[in-house]
């Protein structure tokens, strides 16, 4: 594994990278690499077999600066242009969890020419009526201090998903820097996706048309915080897009809940 | 001679919960439901309250407090301007103040500034104008992201008060408030512009921003153990920082009381409206017990490195004010002083030493209190204890602060 601090215009940004094969942006979600873990979770361990993996943290997250005018999912995009641009990025694969899918299918929409194939994983970013994304930002309160169930019953199938318990324990977190990583990406999230448009982009679905990519819309099945309606939404809007691959067992974290069929999925698709 | 202010501050909290409301509810905030408003019980509530602080001003109190909450129980007032109003019109001695408009949830600052400075000409200059960020409940009532909230909050400040102080028309190159054209009418009556007063809860970035700008600071804690006294000096040391000085009107805090004819006639009186402030209002905010939005990681003000130190040295399942299980625990809080009017002038007293505040705002009302009780306990503190406390604090501020006298004339001077 390797660790990279990029400098964009006198601003940090940490990339981790490793694996061999196409290169692929990976832009993380919440129950998901710099947000929940300092390293690789088993899903990234087991797609860098297949391609060389790229996953910038967040503005904000882990290692990276904040960006102090972040209002926006267009000032990401144009953020993301920059770190691709650092990179060397020229053409590459595109996957994206959460926050992180959104962002994905912004930049696919903006710079079509520059994404080989897209997978979004329960991306947020859409508006669809009567399919409200979930509120994590209130759930981040504990209920009597400590209790985050709630929190866990919406990033997972439900509270009894072990590895809820695992990312997300109840009270203070063993490791203060764990608790400190998940206040991070809440911050990042707060300054573009807290106040309405809440987590979307009215503008994006007339927008998606222009992916050219083969796209592949993952889901879990039982995602609380953003319905499969959003997933079938993308599906329709995107022209590469065949319908909406269901993962069982999982809610809004595939990635983290069945990292290996997640994983393989993913891997599968960009194997083309 | 400089004796405290001393201020009758009215929460408007709504009184008729049903009994259960405690186990059946998790949050008195934001998301507790609308539909257990009873209109028809409610039939006068807010003639009352407004009745209530409309007698506070023939008692003499020296002015009268509001503030804004939205979608609680806590307080009805989402638009204080409204009572402020009325009370223009029901008062004509105490100062009016409002703690505050809630400047981030206003689509254009330049709408406060307008407010208020009518409300400065309709009570003929007695309005104090607050001005406050709104805490986490109200960023979620009107979805205003807490990273940037501060930000937005001190450009809205500036803008209004440069608004009644710069002639207009000009041109306000805001980052959040951009306006062509910033010339109100009316302009505020008080010149410069009336006082104005910021709260906190001893961030040092507002006590900064307050003393740089020369306004009153309100500690927003409701408990009043060491912490008040560590306000005040830190306050103290800011001011010094920024070539000002401390004085007791620089500075006000929030209290509640109730006044009897004994110690165990007020207990007695008083003790459902706190129990029922204490558990239900309270709930969401300042208790443990529920969901608390007030401060927590959904409202992420507070940057990465300082929420570090703030998770290494705070305990998750520490008990607030809410969470008080008797009456001797909510005593050592401080915060609620109950009893006869020696008891209760005693104990203001020695919190008037120990952290020498000049402006007291006391909250006579509380949760379900019977409108009857308030008035009783209200007219028991303002021929009671108000009049040696305005000569007991005169001798302690004189004793503490000899050059107070200049220190007052050269602010005045200035403004």
């Amino acid at each position: 594994m390797s660790l990279r601090t990029l400098d964009i215009n006198g601003r940090k940004v940490s990339v981790l990278e490793d694996g061999a094969g196409e290169p692929t942006l990976y832009l993380h979600g919440f129950a998901d690499v710099h947000a929940v873990t300092e390293g690789w979770m088993p899903f990234h361990e087991k797609l860098m077999e297949s391609c060389r993996l790229f996953a910038p943290a967040h503005p904000g997250c882990a290692a990276s600066d904040e960006i102090e005018y972040l209002e926006s999912a267009e000032d990401l995009v144009f953020h993301y242009l920059e770190v691709i641009d650092a990179l060397g990025l020229d053409r590459f694969h595109l996957v994206g969890t959460c926050v992180g899918g959104w962002v994905a299918a912004e930049l696919a929409a903006r710079h079509p020419e520059k994404i080989r194939r897209l997978a979004l994983i329960d991306a947020s970013g859409l508006f669809v009526s009567g399919a409200p994304i979930g509120d994590i930002f209130m759930m981040s309160h504990p209920v009597r201090g400590t209790d985050y169930s709630e929190l866990r019953a919406m990033l997972f199938e439900s509270d009894r998903t072990p590895v809820g318990h695992e990312l997300f324990p109840d009270g203070r977190a063993e490791n203060i820097d764990d608790e400190l990583r998940r206040y991070q990406m809440i911050r990042f999230t707060n300054r573009f996706g807290f106040s309405p448009p809440y987590f979307y982009n009215r503008s994006l679905r007339s927008r998606l048309h222009r992916i050219a990519a083969p796209t592949l819309v993952v889901w879990g099945e039982a995602d609380q915080m953003v319905p499969v309606a959003h997933g079938e939404a993308y599906s329709a809007g995107i022209p590469g897009s065949n319908g909406v691959e269901l993962v069982k067992g999982a809610g809004h974290s595939p990635q983290a809940e069945a990292p290996e069929t997640t994983a393989a999925l993913v891997a599968d698709f960009l194997r083309g | 001679m400089h004796p405290v202010q001393l201020f009758c501050w009215h929460f408007m909290a709504y009184p008729h919960l049903p009994e259960d409301f405690d186990e059946k509810y998790d949050t008195g905030w934001v998301t507790v439901p609308n539909s257990l408003w009873d209109s028809e019980k409610s039939r006068g509530l807010f003639q009352e309250y407004i009745d209530q602080l409309a007698y506070a001003d023939e008692l003499g109190f020296d002015g009268l407090v509001l503030n804004e909450h939205h979608q609680n129980i806590y307080g009805l007032m989402p638009s204080p301007n409204l009572i402020a109003a009325a009370l223009t019109q029901r008062s004509s001695k105490a100062k009016i103040c409002v703690l505050g408009n809630l400047l981030p949830l206003h689509i254009n600052p330049l709408r406060v500034a307008e407010e208020y400075a009518m409300l400065d000409n309709m009570s003929n200059g007695r309005i104090i104008a607050g001005f406050a960020p709104g805490g986490g409940p109200e960023n979620y009532n009107y979805d205003i992201p807490s990273v940037t909230s501060r930000e937005r909050f001190w450009e809205a400040v500036d803008l209004v008060v440069r608004a009644w102080t710069d002639d207009g028309p000009f041109n306000h190159e805001g980052h959040y408030y951009p306006l062509r054209y910033v010339n109100p009418w009316p302009k505020p009556t008080q010149k410069p512009h009336p006082q104005i007063w910021i709260p906190g809860s001893r961030s040092a970035s507002t006590l900064t921003e307050v003393a740089k700008r020369g306004y009153c600071y309100f500690l927003s804690s409701r408990s009043h153990g060491g912490e008040t006294y560590k306000a005040r000096e830190q306050f103290s040391k800011v001011l010094e920082d920024h070539g000002d000085s401390y004085q007791p009107y620089r500075m006000g805090i929030l209290m509640s009381a109730y006044v009897s004819e004994t110690d165990a006639q007020a207990k007695a009186e008083c003790e459902e409206g706190v129990w029922y402030f204490l558990r239900n209002c309270l709930k969401g905010h300042l208790r443990k017990e529920g969901r608390q939005l007030t401060f927590g990681a959904g409202v992420p003000y507070i940057p990465a490195p300082a929420w570090k130190e703030f998770l290494k040295h705070s305990d998750p399942e520490r008990s607030m004010l809410g969470d008080v299980n008797d009456w001797d625990e909510l005593d050592k809080a401080q915060s609620i002083v109950v009893g006869s009017p020696e008891t209760v002038h005693r104990k203001i007293l020695d919190l008037i030493e120990k952290s020498q505040v000049g402006n007291l705002l006391i909250q006579f009302h509380l949760g379900n209190m019977p409108g009857e009780l308030a008035l009783k306990s209200q007219r028991l503190f303002a021929t009671q204890v108000a009049p040696a406390l305005r000569e007991d604090s005169a001798r302690v501020f004189a004793k503490a602060y000899p050059r107070m006298e200049e220190t007052l004339a050269a602010a005045g001077a200035e403004a």
